[in-house]
């Protein structure tokens, strides 16, 4: 099967494109780095590629070199180029590399429909003269163009053209072909051409030199010649006359394929957004909005009424099936087993569909890659970057895409330690536990909800001052972001978004949480010996029972509770819905006292995230295993510590 | 002492001569397209004093201070 691979500069609309070729709905933002894995799916019978975004071949964080490795090792049949429309030339500096690569490529003019809004006119005719390439108009958002890019790609399967490679000056030609005529650039594998390895030597490209085999020392000798020979007539090295000469082929193309009127400066939200003393006050009450919306509102105006309604359901049920003669077991299973349990779960879907949607309209609107700007001063204090509070935001929804987007982060300890910090910010599913709590022990004290998220995020500050007094040789960081255009969310993406997020949760429901629920009410009807007990008798009391004394000392080691948040490391939501099937007819009451319930809280908080977030810590960290349990480790004794630090506040002030 | 990026003031360019950094990220803001004789203009700080935003080749671009002092200006 063939191969095309999208390339392009971060958000320039690669996953759009992808979306609207594959009929798929992968996950698109409007931040540079969205997209930090490579994605595969299927276009008029060949296998596509969306890559993660590069500036560059020379890869600098480990999304970038996912991109490099796949272009070079897996040599695509076809390289897409996508290029956004309004950012040509830095666009076209990806372009002079790529074409070295020898590939057949194609030029996707993305975002062409925001052309005439920003004053730009494309002589396309021109530009692919230039390149080489035959280049198509498109916008991925709108579903412009696409027919003609269909067929651009159809007609380069029966003749693939292969692009030229752009010209620098005659110094840097001359010099790249005494290199050329060395034997060993004669002999490279294949995928390696031989203007590109010359480029690559002259270079120094460590990346490119670790994947070669060895360079003999006669030609060493050819490459440090002309190296010295760059440095001297440039008065720079030579890598850095390379960048420029790429850059300046660019400017050439840009300035000829491309005319703009100048725009007017008009008012524009970014004032207030990242104004002086607006930014902060403003994103603080758009955290404060989003949530305020989602679990106040919304969450309050459907909450008793979806309870009710399964109330409803499982009284009926029950003397329905009761009239029926259906054995008691069965009838439990499936009532106060399977609709309580699951019941108790899709009580939240309404305010959770409500935070995922405005959580998607943030994101698709350019505003997250303010907040990075306007915060990183503040991260760095803890150790963190700017990029660090994107995790953090998403994180509110979902740890899993939050963990992930981390790996845009260029350092490595700052990476590690936005993957470890970041399950402390209170996911969704976390939240039904801390309604259920809040709503039983503290009806009326509104403060103790903003309380959770103040905890969370004080433990996020407290693991970073703890990290950087840890850290021994701080190595400098830094922070380079580009800042996207502002632009109106599509409606199609944001329900796109908020809907696979949503069916996510739903989905978790209808498998995990009710597995989960048929088997805890089975395990807790059965002693060993399977025959029908109390609960308190059951397998499951027993097993609670064993581990529960470790929780004594947070004050909720009862086996319930033990068992709850067993079944929380499968999904955080099944803590609530074992809580009810566990306690049956009986009170919340009966297991915490307010104390206990705060303690319960922040453990579940602090202590290490579902299964799936964690195996996406895993693979954040690298795949290693020691930094992986470590990071467990401290999230279990954080958590515990500071479980047992507020029952003990707590049992004095409550 | 060399003029640099971060002593422009707030609304106001100037020209890049070149980028005084290791090889890493010097390669990486040369990427991001400072390359010599560009011009570059702050268009503001963030609200704590750092980072800056500027624009360079028509698209705008946030970095600290601490790099932006490593991009060195012509002299006018």
């Amino acid at each position: 099967m063939k191969t095309i691979a999208l390339v392009g500069n971060p958000n320039c609309g690669k996953t759009t494109l992808f979306n609207q070729l594959t009929g798929t709905t992968a996950y698109v933002g409007n931040w540079p780095g969205v997209t930090v894995e490579k994605k595969e799916g299927l276009f008029n019978g060949m296998r596509i590629l969306d890559l993660p975004g590069i500036y560059s071949l020379s890869p600098y964080s480990p999304e970038e070199k996912v991109t490099r490795r796949y272009i070079l090792d897996e040599q695509p049949d076809l390289i897409i180029d996508v290029i956004d429309s309004t950012n040509l030339e830095r666009s076209l500096y990806l372009t002079t590399q790529l074409v070295e690569l020898g590939r057949p490529m194609i030029l996707a003019l993305n975002m062409t429909d925001l052309l005439e809004k920003t004053g730009i006119t494309i002589d396309v005719k021109k530009l692919s003269l230039m390149t080489g390439c035959p280049v198509v108009q498109l916008s991925a958002s709108k579903g412009l163009g696409m027919e003609a890019f269909s067929k651009e790609v159809a007609r380069s399967q029966q003749e693939p053209n292969l692009p030229s490679c752009p010209l620098f000056s005659n110094v840097v030609e001359k010099y790249i072909s005494t290199i050329i005529e060395d034997d060993y650039l004669h002999k490279l594998p294949f995928g390696r051409p031989m203007r590109w390895a010359a480029i690559k030597l002259i270079e120094d490209d460590e990346f490119f030199l670790s994947s070669m085999p060895e360079v003999p020392q006669s030609t060493m000798k050819v490459v440090e010649q002309a190296r010295a020979a760059l440095t001297i007539t440039y008065n720079d090295d030579p890598e850095a006359v390379i960048i420029d000469q790429r850059y300046k082929v660019a400017e050439k193309i840009r300035c000829a394929c491309q005319t703009k009127i100048e725009q007017q400066d008009h008012f524009s939200f970014d004032r207030i957004a990242t104004s002086r003393f607006g930014a902060i006050p403003l994103f603080v009450l758009v955290m404060a909005l989003v949530f305020y919306l989602s679990i106040q509102v919304v969450g309050g105006m459907t909450t008793s009424l979806i309870s009710f309604f399964f109330q409803f359901i499982q009284e009926h049920l029950a003397s329905y099936l009761h009239s029926l003669g259906v054995i008691p077991l069965l009838n439990g299973l499936l009532v106060k087993g399977i609709i309580s349990g699951v019941g108790s779960v899709l009580t939240f879907v309404p305010q959770l569909f409500v935070l995922f949607l405005l959580l998607s309209i943030l994101e698709d609107c350019g505003y997250m890659a303010r907040i990075a700007f306007i915060m990183d001063r503040i991260m760095r204090t803890i150790g963190l970057s700017g990029k660090s509070i994107i995790p953090m935001v998403i994180g509110t929804g979902c740890s899993v895409p939050a963990i992930m987007c981390s790996r845009t982060i260029e350092h490595q300890k700052q990476r590690e330690l936005t993957v470890v910090v970041t399950p402390f910010i209170p996911c969704g599913a976390k939240m039904p536990t801390f309604a259920l709590f809040i709503g039983f022990f503290f009806p009326d004290k509104w403060y103790i909800a903003p309380l959770i998220y103040f905890l969370g995020i004080l433990a996020v500050i407290f693991t970073g001052l703890l990290s950087q007094k840890l850290d021994k040789h701080k190595e400098k960081n830094t922070f380079i972001l580009e800042l996207p255009r502002y632009q109106v969310p599509t409606i199609k993406n944001v329900w796109l978004q908020t809907k696979e997020r949503i069916m996510g949760f739903i989905h978790k429901a209808g498998t995990i949480i009710l597995l989960a629920s048929a088997l805890i009410y089975v395990l807790q009807s059965f002693s060993f010996t399977f025959s029908p007990v109390e609960p308190q008798f059951s397998i499951l009391a027993q097993i609670g029972r064993v581990i529960a004394p470790i929780f004594k000392p947070l004050g909720f080691g009862t086996w319930q509770a033990t068992v709850a948040l067993l079944t929380g490391i499968a999904a955080k939501e099944s803590i609530v819905s074992t809580l009810t099937v566990t306690m049956g007819t009986a009170s919340i009451g009966t297991l915490f006292d307010g104390a206990s319930a705060i303690a319960f809280m922040a453990f579940v908080l602090l202590s290490f995230p579902c299964v799936a977030a964690q195996s996406a810590m895993f693979k954040e960290l690298d795949g290693n295993k020691i930094k992986f349990l470590k990071a467990i480790c401290y999230q279990f004794v954080l958590a515990y510590a500071v479980a047992l630090v507020l029952h003990v506040i707590f049992l004095e002030v409550l | 002492m060399n003029k640099t990026l971060a002593l422009l003031p707030i609304g106001n360019s100037g020209v890049v001569e070149g980028v005084n950094a290791p090889k890493a990220l010097k390669r990486r803001l040369m990427d991001m397209g400072f390359t010599r004789g560009i011009p570059v203009k702050v268009v503001k700080v963030a609200p704590l004093g750092d980072p800056l935003e500027v624009e360079i080749r028509g698209y705008n671009l946030c970095l600290r201070k601490e790099e932006a002092k490593i991009i060195t200006l012509r002299q006018e």
